[in-house]
């Protein structure tokens, strides 16, 4: 509950504020987003098997956005950043949808 | 303790005991099935041996604190990529209209400034005629010089013509939408050359004055395209193009409909779709073209014929 309660704070936080992003990071914020969502649903889905652990969630959290953002980097400076984009995007996104799968599971025993 | 922790994370799915069948698919198969990360499992396994249930007090403070801030962080990235995406647009969306509002604006202010020099025109030429009206030579100089500013277009005349509509096919959607973009062309869409054929052949079938979209065109005049906007003396005119021609009508008609650019609009209708007609004038107003500015050339001293 506080949990969720801490990500709609953040969202408003967010869009309120409106931080200014420097021009050349500005690219990697929605790859950043996708990144930490799946650090979320990991640490979702490891709360409701019970192996939930602090550490594990804002190390993940913090290196997953990281390693996205340096592969899309590596990507503009090879030429192929939109295709890695898309890379990480859909490997995140397959990640995402299997761990709500398993939440899905764990919470509607369904 | 790694291969334990794995097959914990994996539980539910296969068991993985010796060389898997799709060995050679590993990667696939791990972003498909190994979706938690590992360290959770290790950390629980560690956790389980080490020290027993029901953690101390200090790091359940901690442990409180810590995700809450992580996901807070989560939800401030998502409200920032979202704000920057709906203000990249908006000012997209922004920058456009003013462009369009200073198009416009501009338009105004030139459409203005060519009626107070058309007033001034007038005021100049009244002003002459009282001067040239004096004496016998001065009313000769007069009509002479009337009949030349009618030929070179810089005052207004009035007569009997043709006037030719030209239009693009029905179907294509209209050029305002997008006149400067580029992209493909439509087949259908009439193009500066065909402004320019009809123009030609007008000239060609005698006209003595002709104006599109009611700019008189002069001997300076260029009809041009940008992007897929037909321009008249870089002036954007729009369809349908209404080319009117002062001339001895039923001859101009005759010639101009025979005549190549006539025959050849034809084939265009024809085969495009093309809107062509042609149409006598009992009388046709023509406005002054502009004055074209002679930048080397000088009036001959002493020449007046």
């Amino acid at each position: 509950m506080i949990p969720a309660l801490a990500l709609v704070v953040g969202v408003v936080l967010g869009l309120v504020l409106e931080p200014t992003v420097p021009a050349a990071l500005q690219p990697y914020l929605p790859i950043a987003v996708v990144a930490a969502l799946d650090a979320v649903f990991g640490a979702v889905r490891a709360q409701l098997e019970g192996i939930f652990d602090d550490k594990v969630f804002v190390v993940s959290f913090v290196s997953n956005v990281l390693v996205a953002g340096l592969v899309v980097f590596l990507g503009d400076q090879l030429g192929v950043g939109g295709q890695l984009s898309t890379g990480v995007v859909v490997v995140l996104g397959i990640r995402i949808f299997s761990n709500a799968a398993a939440i899905r599971r764990r919470v509607f025993s369904a | 303790m790694r291969t334990a922790a794995a097959q914990t994370a994996q539980a539910g799915s296969e068991a993985s005991s010796g060389r898997r069948v799709d060995a050679s698919m590993s990667l696939l198969v791990d972003v498909m099935t190994d979706t938690l990360d590992r360290s959770y499992a290790e950390r629980a396994a560690r956790a389980g041996r080490g020290r027993p249930a029901g953690p101390a007090r200090g790091p359940r403070r901690r442990q409180r604190a810590a995700p809450l801030l992580g996901i807070l962080a989560v939800g401030v990235l998502t409200g920032t990529a979202v704000a920057q995406v709906r203000d990249r647009s908006s000012a997209d969306q922004g920058l456009r209209g003013e462009l369009a509002t200073e198009v416009a604006q501009r338009t105004r202010d030139s459409d203005a400034l060519a009626r107070r020099a058309a007033e001034l025109r007038d005021d100049v030429a009244a002003v002459r005629e009282r001067a040239l009206g004096a004496d016998a030579a001065g009313r000769a100089a007069s009509e002479r010089l009337a009949a030349l500013a009618a030929a070179a277009a810089t005052t207004a005349v009035r007569g009997p013509g043709v006037v030719v509509t030209l239009d693009d096919a029905p179907g294509d959607d209209p050029v305002g939408a997008q006149p400067l973009s580029g992209g493909t062309v439509p087949e259908g869409r009439v193009r500066d050359a065909d402004v320019q054929d009809v123009v030609n052949g007008l000239w060609a079938a005698g006209a003595e004055a002709v104006a599109v979209d009611g700019q008189r065109l002069t001997a300076l005049s260029a009809i041009r395209s940008a992007g897929e906007a037909v321009l008249v003396d870089l002036r954007p005119v729009s369809p349908p193009y209404v080319v009117e021609a002062v001339g001895d009508a039923s001859r101009l008609e005759v010639r101009f409909v025979d005549g190549p650019s006539g025959r050849r609009l034809t084939t265009l209708t024809s085969l495009y779709g093309i809107g062509f007609d042609v149409a006598r004038a009992e009388q046709l107003d023509l406005p002054a073209g502009g004055t074209p500015d002679l930048r080397a050339a000088s009036p001959a001293p002493g020449g007046s014929s």
